[in-house]
């Protein structure tokens, strides 16, 4: 009986706990528990407004219904939502709303829901920089990306002083982004400076750019505040979920087993005919195709790698016992123990210098931290999650992360370097073949 | 968004000083003929990308000058600081007491070294006074010692320490019967190094700055400063504000990158050259009037017939017919001397200028194969009168304009060389016959990637 009263908190906790224009009332979710299709609608939008929201785009709440259905579908399927009922759904949204409550329980649990969107839709401080280097962002990829081909060329070939122009053109967009992100972390610099000790909160010191602009400008205090008093119903909110999501997931279950029993009454579909479907979802978004495009190269790339490793390792396993030999028949001849001793130095040097080549992901940070300016000319960040008392947050400095980046600089560079020597090889040995033709190489 | 000029040797200062009394003068004026916003943003912007503020409230020019006698800079000091509307930073000078006696090699070699640290320290001052660095603007003349070898020295070290920034060089190309003996070897020597090191070279010739001077603003006896004052115009004419993007909302807050973008991505072809219309003496402005129709008509006759100036434009050259075959058009091309453009890019600034049509710059057969117009040609635009002109237009050039000079300096320098002629005055300084040969090859490059667009 404790079950059924502290189930509404949950289920109230959960919807005060998602972001404003994404709400959901807490009985369209008992309705969709007994699959009223006056539910259907509100959860379709529900989970179109979250599953835009978490990868970063734009969305507004008059996309047509049919829109939304297939975007939020693909979507799932992208994420590795499986039960093949789902995508069966009509696409005007009339019937199967406790299918669509099981898909946003699953999404609940499966990608964080609630902290990604709390994460997302922070009051900004301005102070925001990200130290992740990762090439794969998620919620980068959903870009749409057109491009204008060049139209012309002799029977389609393109000159290649056209090809050098364009290269020199992003050349010089890259250098003028680089001059205006360092004009933008001069200017947040002296924000900080100036405003150093006029804060109440000692640890950190000084103003935000946010702070510094209510400054400037005191008549946006009352929205700023109106923003922070969500945020904090929303984060109370998340808090009371916490406690109580046990009896949410209970909850589930049972709706699971009710499903369970009612689909062995069903005819069973053909499983060729709902994979193919499944695939056609996926081309609604622009970011699945890449991705799995890449997962193949990767794959491929990796038996190749595997291949040419296992050959790599032949041949010096039989180079090594050849040296092997040649070195017994020396070392018979001198000094073992202090020859020993200097071989096991070397090897240990070996394997260090290995290890340090092959683990960078050590401390690797992802997402944003805020930037917090620390006097004596060193500058640190303090991560995410500040929480209420008094125990440090968990913060990288400045020079730490400087000292990563110059690491994975230098191996960048010596990986160009090593691409361009084999490309170098390479035209040397297509000149060769040509007659009369001399290659400079640059 | 802030420009740091160096002003090398005697004809670096000077210019350098009449383009920051120019800019200042300009941005002082009443004559804006737009609204005050407008003036206001342009006003903001224009101080913002050549002066730095000083407690006095003077506009203190972003600037460091260099120069191996100490007359010239003290001379230009003064000047700047008696207008009292701007000045130089009094430490922002570096100068020595000897000259470099119009040999290269003494500025590159023995001068540039010796006192590298002093001037990159003196540059670093000024950079960090930026709040962003738009990039390097450096006056030398290619014909001296100090401008030509210590400015060629000066823009390797500046693109050493700053490698991520643009560098405009701005090269005055001397007299055809200029007075030095040795000026076509400084010249090959500058030019060879500067394509190394710089993102584009900005072209004047003093023989057409001084039949501007003679013909169109009618003076009669011609000193430098009126050469200066008409190179600081069309100077200024490119470098104040204007608005690069087809909404026109604010000013371009990165002028040298935008010119770069337009004009010179490809690393071979650097050379830039200028032409503004109209040009007339102060005097006649107030019973002149001008039409945009008119002005670009004359502005593309000039790009087309590679002519200096708007006088004595011959307008028989014509471009191209686009059925023709490549080697016909090669030859006719030749014969009457039409100018092909890789990329243009159009500055106009007065009246009006909301409404002009530029479809007469986006004739392809203006520009080279590879390259269309939509990529090739670029306009800016600004409501605020320029200088007193009620209309006025420019054109940054990247075309067979210098192609010709190029090719005459090459040629006498190689013809001089042949006879080793005063080349011992550079081996004593360590600039070998090697040297002599690397730039000379470096130049033909240049002339060959031009000569066949």
């Amino acid at each position: 009986m404790r079950r059924s009263r502290a189930l509404p908190g949950a289920v109230g906790a959960l919807c005060r706990a998602l972001p404003p224009r994404s709400r959901l009332a807490p009985d369209i979710l008992r309705r969709a528990r007994f699959d009223r299709p006056q539910a259907t609608l509100g959860f379709w939008r529900l989970l179109y407004a979250v599953l835009k929201q978490i990868h970063g785009a734009e969305w507004t709440e008059s996309d047509a219904i049919d829109t939304q259905i297939r975007f939020v579908k693909s979507a799932l399927w992208y994420h590795g939502y499986g039960r093949p009922e789902l995508y069966q759904l009509p696409s005007d949204g009339s019937a199967g709303s406790r299918e669509l409550l099981l898909a946003f329980s699953w999404l609940l649990h499966r990608v964080n829901l609630l902290e990604r969107l709390l994460a997302r839709n922070r009051v900004k401080t301005g102070d925001e920089t990200s130290v992740c280097t990762c090439e794969d962002d998620l919620t980068h990829s959903g870009r749409d990306t057109t491009e204008i081909a060049p139209e012309y060329g002799l029977e389609g070939r393109v000159d290649v002083r056209y090809l050098q122009w364009l290269n020199g053109k992003l050349r010089f967009q890259w250098r003028s982004l680089h001059a205006q992100h360092q004009e933008h972390c001069k200017l947040l610099h002296k924000i900080h400076l100036f405003t150093s000790g006029s804060h109440t909160d000692q640890a950190l010191g000084h103003f935000s750019v946010t702070e510094t602009d209510l400054i400037r400008h005191p008549e946006n205090y009352s929205q700023l505040l109106q923003h922070l008093e969500l945020e904090t119903m929303q984060l109370e909110a998340f808090l009371e979920w916490k406690q109580l999501e046990a009896v949410y997931w209970q909850w589930m279950e049972t709706v699971l087993d009710n499903m369970a029993e009612e689909g062995s009454m069903c005819a069973e579909q053909d499983a060729p005919e709902q994979t193919s479907k499944l695939q056609e979802r996926a081309t609604c978004c622009p970011w699945a195709e890449s991705m799995t495009a890449q997962i193949d190269r990767l794959s491929g790339e990796m038996t190749a790698l595997h291949s040419q490793l296992h050959q790599l390792v032949a041949h010096r396993r039989s180079a090594w016992c050849q040296k092997v030999k040649t070195r017994e028949e020396e070392l018979q001849k001198e000094d073992f123990c202090s020859k020993l001793g200097k071989i096991e130095e070397s090897v240990e040097l070996k394997l260090l210098d290995l290890m340090n080549h092959g683990a960078p992901n050590r401390n690797r940070m992802h997402g944003s931290c805020r930037l917090v300016f620390r006097s004596k000319h060193s500058a640190s960040k303090t991560g995410f999650g500040g929480s209420v008392s008094k125990e440090p947050v968990p913060a990288v400095s400045a020079p730490e992360v400087i000292r990563e980046l110059r690491m994975r600089e230098a191996s960048l560079q010596r990986e160009l370097k090593q691409l361009q020597d084999e490309c170098k090889q390479r035209l040397d040995g297509i000149a060769e073949r040509l007659d009369g033709v001399i290659c400079i190489s640059p | 968004m802030s420009i740091v000029t160096v002003q090398l040797g005697q004809c670096g200062n000077q210019i350098g000083q009449e383009v920051f009394n120019t800019i200042c003068g300009d941005v002082r004026g009443t004559h804006g003929l737009c609204s005050k916003k407008e003036n206001e943003a342009y006003h903001h912007a224009c101080t913002e990308r050549f002066f730095s503020e000083a407690e006095s409230g003077v506009p203190v020019a972003r600037a460091v000058l260099v120069d191996m006698e100490p007359k010239v800079i003290s001379q230009t000091l003064s000047i700047a600081a008696r207008s009292g509307h701007w000045k130089y930073d009094d430490q922002s000078h570096f100068c020595q007491k000897q000259g470099s006696g119009n040999n290269w090699a003494n500025g590159y070699s023995v001068h540039g070294p010796r006192n590298k640290e002093v001037i990159m320290n003196l540059v670093q001052k000024e950079v960090e006074k930026c709040d962003r660095l738009s990039g390097f603007f450096t006056i030398m003349s290619m014909a001296g010692g100090t401008g030509s070898g210590l400015g060629a020295f000066v823009t390797q070290c500046l693109r050493d320490a700053f490698p991520t920034s643009f560098i405009l060089n701005h090269v005055i190309w001397p007299y055809g019967t200029g007075e030095v003996i040795v000026q076509n070897y400084n010249s090959v020597l500058t030019l060879s190094h500067l394509y190394q090191s710089s993102d584009a070279l900005l072209v004047h010739e003093n023989d057409v700055i001084h039949k501007i001077c003679a013909q169109l603003m009618h003076i009669k006896h011609i000193s430098f400063r009126d050469v200066n004052q008409v190179i600081a115009h069309q100077l200024g004419s490119v470098f104040q504000p204007a608005h690069t993007a087809e909404s026109g909302l604010h000013y371009s807050r990165n002028p040298l990158g935008d010119l770069m973008e337009t004009l010179v991505p490809h690393p071979e072809f650097k050379m830039l050259g200028l032409r503004n219309i109209p040009q007339m003496p102060e005097n006649s402005l107030a019973y002149s009037t001008f039409s945009w129709p008119g002005l670009l008509k004359h502005l593309r006759q000039m790009l087309i017939a590679n002519a200096k100036m708007e006088e004595g434009i011959d307008w028989q050259v014509r471009p191209p017919c686009p059925g023709s075959s490549i080697s016909s058009s090669h030859s006719i091309n030749k014969l009457l001397h039409f100018n092909t453009s890789i990329a243009n890019l159009v500055i106009l600034r007065g009246k009006d200028t909301h409404s002009v049509d530029l479809g007469s710059f986006r004739d392809p057969s203006l520009y080279t194969s590879w390259l269309n117009p939509q990529d090739a040609f670029n306009a800016w635009k600004t409501p605020r009168a320029f200088n007193k002109y009620e209309k006025s237009a420019s054109l940054v050039s990247n075309s067979q304009f210098l192609l010709k000079p190029l090719d005459n300096v090459v040629g006498k320098a190689w013809n001089m060389f042949a006879s080793k002629a005063y080349v011992h005055q550079y081996t004593k300084f360590g600039i070998e016959e090697e040297n002599f040969l690397d730039s000379f090859t470096a130049l033909e490059q240049v002339i060959s990637s031009y000569t066949n667009l």
